[in-house]
């Protein structure tokens, strides 16, 4: 899960790292009690969770005249459709050059990756394409607390001796808070030091409960009443809903329904050896979708067992067609409760999914 | 085979949890089967005395190693103690360690596999399916009834997808040497890399099925490290954006990491890229009629 701008600056802060002075505000009146604190000029960005806000107009520059006009011009936008029901207002920094940190989870060498580099700031993806020789790489080793001086000697190469130590803490964090990517872009320097302008912080997931983190933000409401099943869900904008077991093999039902022209609504992964009854719980799911015209069901049984599968398709009982591929574990059983019932079944995912094309053509 | 054969005696970690247990019983099935030794101990703390479908459950994985002749590992224990359990076989000296638990934190896979590798053992997984050598052992919770013995190498991150592989190629009569699920995890122990030099060594494999998805460039890492001829599938051409890991994941990983750059990336190499999994075995079929 994605950690919001003030909460991963909070993070940063509390592990020393300095941050510019900022508040969080939830309406355009609550900014005005802060206005002395923020000085002439400052900062509004919003607190939204998605990628390239700036562009999108969630960050806005305000004085003290016209701090407040601008807030509720803020809260009054939808950035890339989102509304804006959190702001950042922050000092505004004499900038004097931005640095780029981040510190990832490298599936290459399987351990951190830290990237640093002094051409940071905004444009850092091109600079990455252009000039490669101008990033730093540096591979952790992640039995290690610290990060070992000679490695960010190697990193910082010329730039300020003061970033040493927000490398080594960001690794911390990184470390502490089961980060899958830590990242400050732009680290800047300015008269009075180091700060992290912008802050990145991704959590792992499989994590979240350690971290005292009850809720995943990341996930629609339906994909969380999913996840409470166990299920891995995702929703899309066709006609067509999609059981499978396992991500790799639902994944390549989907691809397969893009290969033969058709649009997937939904796909849900129901994972290995369900029972009859989450089997029903990931029909009458993927169903309560109205978009939904037909629902296919690619499931190959290995710890799960085909009749269970047929039960639980037969008791969700739902009014869209069902078209049904079963093969493994208990095939035969299964096939017999379903065809008693007058399900279409067929052989392969080939055929299940032509079908169900050609049935939302 | 590669990892194992008949003669591997294997130790499963979690051995009388639900799972463990269950698949104590298949593994060992498929074991009487080839005429292996299968699961030779089980190991969950505390437990140690009892028995599981005939097999000893010990405390430790030390315990087990003194009385038993054991080649590899298979873990079935929960999320929070799985990295533990990887490290604790290292450390007793097993060298062949298959993880089948899934949602363990990245973090601690980092440090355990980073852990394993100075002990010099290797790790599948985690969250796989572990590997099956047909005629020969089983590692895992594969479904044994889908493989039939062969000389076709297979390497997947997947699990169920692996199988709808195999039993497309069995049902097409096309053996396979060894079935390996490296695992769906940002960090796995083995990648297409390792697996790929074992099956360079390994006189039975002459062709390879790579299995790969969407994220990352393990795939086209693997292709460019083997002389082998290999037919590739790649699956989530359809999937929905991943949510991007910062501009890190871009510069590292070059593009965005999604699976119609992998499968140019690898046609590039010259590598066939199959589009339904039905057409992999006419693809193997051609690989063999171009290198025999």
């Amino acid at each position: 899960m994605k950690l919001r701008e003030y909460e991963a600056k909070n993070v940063l802060r509390e592990a020393g790292i300095p941050v510019p002075a900022g508040f969080l505000i939830r309406s355009a009146d609550e900014l005005t009690p802060h206005l002395g604190a923020l000085g002439t000029a400052f900062v509004l960005k919003a607190q939204v969770d998605v990628g390239g806000r700036g562009k999108a107009g969630g960050i806005l520059m305000a004085g003290k005249a016209d701090g407040t006009k601008v807030a509720k011009e803020l809260f009054g936008k939808l950035i890339k459709g989102l509304p804006v029901k959190e702001v950042l207002a922050e000092q505004k920094l004499d900038i004097q050059h931005e640095y780029y940190l981040s510190i990832m989870v490298d599936r290459s060498s399987k351990q951190p990756l830290i990237l640093f580099t002094e051409a940071g700031g905004v444009e850092i993806e091109i600079t990455a394409r252009e000039h490669p020789e101008l990033i730093k790489k540096v591979v952790a080793n992640p039995l290690m607390k610290d990060l070992p001086p000679f490695m960010i000697r190697e990193l910082i190469g010329k730039a300020p001796k003061e970033i040493g130590p927000v490398i080594n803490r960001l690794y911390k964090i990184f470390i502490e808070k089961d980060a899958l990517l830590a990242e400050i872009n732009p680290l800047v320097t300015t008269p009075n030091g180091v700060f992290a302008a912008d802050a990145k912080i991704i959590v792992d997931d499989n994590a979240l409960g350690r971290q005292g983190i009850t809720m995943n933000r990341d996930l629609s409401e339906r994909e969380r009443e999913a996840e409470k099943h166990g299920f891995s869900y995702v929703e899309l904008d066709g006609a067509i809903g999609v059981i499978g077991n396992g991500a790799g093999l639902t994944m390549a039902t989907l691809d397969l329904i893009e290969y033969y022209g058709g649009k997937a609504a939904n796909f849900l992964d129901v994972g290995g050896g369900a029972e009859s009854e989450r089997v029903m719980n990931a029909v009458r799911l993927v169903a309560s979708v109205p978009s939904v015209k037909v629902i296919v069901v690619n499931l190959l049984g290995g710890i799960t067992k085909c009749d269970e599968v047929a039960k639980g398709i037969i008791a969700a009982g739902i009014s869209q067609k069902v078209i049904v591929r079963l093969a493994g574990t208990n095939e035969a059983e299964g096939r017999k409760l379903l065809s008693e019932k007058g399900y279409e079944m067929l052989d392969t995912m080939d055929l299940v999914v032509k079908k169900a094309v050609q049935v939302t053509a | 085979m590669i990892y194992g054969d008949r003669k591997t005696g294997i130790l499963v970690q979690g051995a009388t949890g639900k799972q463990g247990e269950f698949h104590i019983g298949l593994m060992n099935a498929y074991a009487q089967q080839v005429g292996g030794r299968g699961v030779v101990a089980g190991v969950t703390p505390g437990k140690g005395g009892q028995q599981v479908h005939g097999v000893p459950v010990f405390n430790t994985v030390k315990d087990a190693m003194k009385e038993h002749d054991i080649g590899a590992a298979v873990i079935f224990v929960p999320a929070g103690a799985a990295a533990d359990a990887i490290m604790e076989e290292a450390n007793a000296g097993i060298r062949t360690i298959v993880c089948i638990t899934e949602h363990i934190p990245v973090q601690d896979t980092m440090k355990a596999i980073a852990y394993a590798r100075m002990e010099g053992a290797s790790v599948i997984g985690p969250n796989c399916p572990g590997l099956l050598s047909p005629g020969e052992v089983k590692m895992g919770i594969m479904p044994a009834g889908l493989f039939s013995h062969g000389n076709v190498g297979v390497i997947s991150r997947s699990g169920t997808l692996t199988y709808e592989v195999v039993d497309e190629l069995t049902r097409a009569g096309i053996g396979q040497s060894t079935v390996v699920g490296i695992g769906g995890d940002p960090v796995i122990g083995q990648t297409f890399v390792d697996v790929l030099e074992r099956f360079e060594n390994d006189p039975q494999t002459k062709a390879v099925v790579l299995i790969g998805e969407v994220g990352g460039n393990l795939e086209e890492e693997g292709a460019k490290s083997t002389d082998l001829p290999i037919v590739s599938y790649i699956a989530g051409v359809s999937a929905p954006p991943d949510k991007r890991m910062g501009h890190a994941g871009a510069i590292v990983e070059g593009g965005e990491g999604d699976a119609r750059s992998k499968i140019a990336r690898l046609k590039k190499h010259g590598v066939p890229v199959a589009s339904r999994v039905s057409e992999i075995p006419d693809m193997v079929r051609e690989l063999f009629r171009c290198h025999c």
